[in-house]
């Protein structure tokens, strides 16, 4: 899911475990994953049996798996996907929970101490912060990224730098090795030749976390809206969901993006309904009171069940907020061309729509924050 | 004081206790007209096309009840969740909050939350929310009333409990009487019939199931006939812990029912797009290939035709006929068998005596 790999094989290798990445999602996975799922399940637990599966072909012999309470059907994931691949054969595979119902230090620690047989607390303290340094690097580069994609005079000149410094940040086990990542990163990605003339449009992708960060899920949506000459503003990325659910909230001192969201929320949904229900209605809220965003578009898997109520929602946020919405749903029959055709009108109807009279022209608004 | 409550979701498991605690509040319950073709494509036309059938039901009933009972008020409960950590599903949780959004009309929304995994929002918290917004406020009165609502809930779970069909001992438990009748009909077959009360008991869901299975001479057991002990018993075979909200009904009573030798064959109806059951099916599912069970899995939503439900139900029925005619026929042909060697030995034991 998005960059979590970059983060948790950094930690894993740290400590001295042989890491098997599955290769990245493809439609392989995909349909091994709905060939022995349930019809009506979310399409994340149909990648992400897909992806034990394909693990466990590479040659795995631990899972990891995560168990948390009160979200939605998240929390069943790791008991389904077990009953399934133990009807599979894969008998002699080992699952490790991370049970978020006991405790969140403690069983990060207990699981991988029973991935990797290293048991020492400072080793692992280590692991984890290079885990963690890992995923905010490429969570910049993305940042990155979708400034440079939508103005660059060489179609396709960003990604290839962005790959690179990836590519790099694979390879970094230490603090420096990670900031010498970083540097070289942001000065690589950063040097790409612009077109600043250019007019660009701000889109604020929000949804369920899961089809949001997952590029194939959600079929490249970034990479296309850059071709389409839109700056894409993702709020949800793992480096805040890691401050909200790993840090203790003692700790932290300003307001967080989920409490943000929350705050605009309430005038439309009154209470928490697990997922990220809150949080799409949040930024859709948001992005209504900001200047420089010119719409939203809400991505959710097919059957989700709080971004449902978030979609029928919207339409309400969408007449009394004034803002464009475009809720798309993404399951495994979704077809590309489609789904392309969607985002091409969707982005020629705020284009047109910032051409009003009473609309202010925002097109020169240049806005980066890394 | 009139309240609207809708005929769909939570009423179908605690209208008694809601009857009996409005009523000796002297609030006034208009409950929405029964489930109808019109009263569901209205109430699919509010929400989006993914939205599972018993919530396009429910927005169906709000708005028959603003519509046609002249109602200005509406009783809609959140159960958040009902133990420590066990949740409800999320368009349960967020219902009010759906209802506020999508109906444009100028109404009182009565949305009390119940949510045992906060500290302040327990089941006094929940029946003050209920009834403060009109004007009651004593705690003592609230706490009296809702005696009185469980005294008609524990008469209808009483009678469920006994056998009769939870229609029947809504009817009877808001009565404020209890029946137990004796059962005496033989049922050649019998089948355990899982889904959640607001699939089962409203008819123009389950397309009147239980008459159907009543006409094929099936019994049907269901999950309200089951005590909390066998189905938490059932969802240790399955090999599970609670998760939903709603899961003993469902996982649990599968359990038991899968482990009981009189019932027949497993049938189990979800609607299209109903988040925790495709999880819950699909377990019950796997286990029913471990444990033989025949399983039939039918998936209802407002486009389902009659007639091929019908035919899905007999073709199960007459599958579960001809598995039990052949197991009584093999139990005879060993029968036959042992009886024929038996006498087999007796006679050449007669041939003994006579050489």
């Amino acid at each position: 899911m998005g960059n979590l790999a970059i983060g948790v094989s950094g930690a894993l290798k740290v400590l001295g475990a042989d890491v098997v990445e599955p290769p990245y999602t493809n439609k392989r996975t995909l349909s091994l994953g709905a060939k022995y799922s349930p019809e009506a399940i979310c399409l994340p637990y149909k990648l992400v049996l897909g992806n034990y599966i394909e693990a466990i072909e590479a040659g795995a012999e631990a899972i990891l798996m995560i168990d948390s309470p009160g979200t939605c059907r998240l929390g069943q994931y790791s008991n389904i996907a077990r009953t399934a691949l133990t009807d599979l054969g894969y008998n002699n595979v080992e699952f490790v929970n991370f049970d978020l119902y006991k405790g969140k230090l403690l069983e990060i620690y207990s699981g991988f101490k029973h991935v990797t047989g290293n048991g020492n607390p400072l080793d692992l303290i280590y692991a984890v912060r290079i885990g963690i340094l890992r995923i905010k690097i490429a969570d910049k580069f993305d940042k990155l990224l979708h400034y440079y994609r939508p103005r660059e005079v060489e179609i396709g000149s960003a990604d290839k730098r962005y790959k690179k410094a990836i590519s790099l940040l694979e390879n970094a086990l230490t603090v420096k090795e990670c900031n010498e990542a970083l540097e070289f990163g942001v000065q690589s990605i950063s040097s790409v030749e612009i077109d600043s003339e250019k007019q660009v449009l701000h889109v604020d992708i929000t949804g369920e976390i899961y089809v949001v960060l997952d590029k194939f899920s959600n079929m490249y949506i970034e990479k296309e809206l850059g071709r389409l000459g839109v700056q894409v503003h993702r709020q949800i990325n793992l480096s805040d969901w890691i401050d909200r659910s790993l840090y203790p909230s003692i700790l932290r001192f300003s307001e967080s993006h989920d409490e943000k969201t929350k705050r605009f929320a309430r005038e439309f949904i009154k209470r928490d309904i697990g997922g990220d229900a809150v949080e799409s209605i949040g930024d859709a809220a948001i992005a209504a009171s900001s200047e420089i965003t010119d719409g939203i578009i809400h991505l959710l898997p097919f059957t989700c069940m709080p971004e449902i109520i978030a979609q029928n929602i919207l339409p309400n946020v969408r007449n009394t907020k004034d803002i464009p919405v475009l809720s798309l749903v993404m399951d495994e029959y979704t077809g590309r061309a489609g789904f392309v055709t969607r985002l091409e009108a969707f982005v020629d109807l705020i284009n047109r729509r910032n051409r009003l009279p009473q609309r202010r022209c925002n097109a020169s608004c240049d806005i980066l924050t890394v | 004081m009139k309240i609207g409550i809708p005929r769909a979701l939570g009423y179908y498991n605690y209208y008694p206790f809601w009857f009996g605690f409005f009523g000796s509040l002297g609030i006034e319950i208009v409950l929405s007209d029964k489930t109808t073709k019109k009263l569901v494509s209205e109430g699919s036309a509010l929400v989006v096309s993914e939205t599972c059938l018993p919530v396009k039901i429910y927005m169906g009933h709000v708005l028959n009840l603003l519509n046609q009972k002249g109602v200005d008020i509406i009783y809609s409960p959140s159960i958040q969740s009902i133990d420590h950590k066990i949740y409800n599903c999320s368009k349960l949780r967020g219902l009010p909050d759906l209802v506020r959004n999508v109906v444009k009309k100028d109404f009182l929304l009565i949305e009390p939350t119940l949510d045992k995994s906060e500290k302040n929002q327990g089941l006094y918290q929940y029946l003050y929310e209920s009834v403060a917004p009109l004007g009651i406020t004593d705690k003592k009165t609230i706490k009296k009333a809702s005696k009185v609502g469980w005294a008609y809930q524990n008469n209808f779970t009483g009678m469920t409990r006994d056998g009769m069909h939870p229609a029947e001992a809504m009817e009877t438990a808001i009565k404020g009487k209890v029946v137990i009748k004796s059962r005496k009909n033989n049922y050649p077959i019998n089948i355990a019939v899982l889904s959640h009360g607001y699939n089962l008991y409203d008819n123009h869901v389950s397309m009147n199931i239980f008459k159907k299975l009543e006409n094929l001479g099936v019994k049907a057991h269901v999950s309200e006939n089951l005590s909390v002990e066998q189905m938490n018993e059932g969802l240790n075979v399955l090999n599970t812990s609670l998760y939903w909200a709603n899961e003993l009904e469902i996982s649990g009573a599968a359990g038991s029912f899968m482990t009981n030798k009189n019932i027949d064959g497993v049938l189990t109806l979800t609607a299209f797009g109903c988040g925790p059951d495709s999880l819950m099916v699909e377990r019950i599912t796997r286990y029913a290939k471990r444990l033989q069970k025949p399983l039939l899995n039918l998936t209802v939503d407002e486009h389902t035709g009659e007639a091929g439900f019908i035919t899905r139900i007999e073709a199960f029925t007459d599958m579960l006929y001809r598995r039990k005619r052949s197991n009584i026929v093999q139990n005879l042909n060993k029968q036959i068998k042992i009886d024929s060697e038996r006498q087999e030995v007796v006679y050449s034991r007669d041939n003994i005596v006579k050489v």
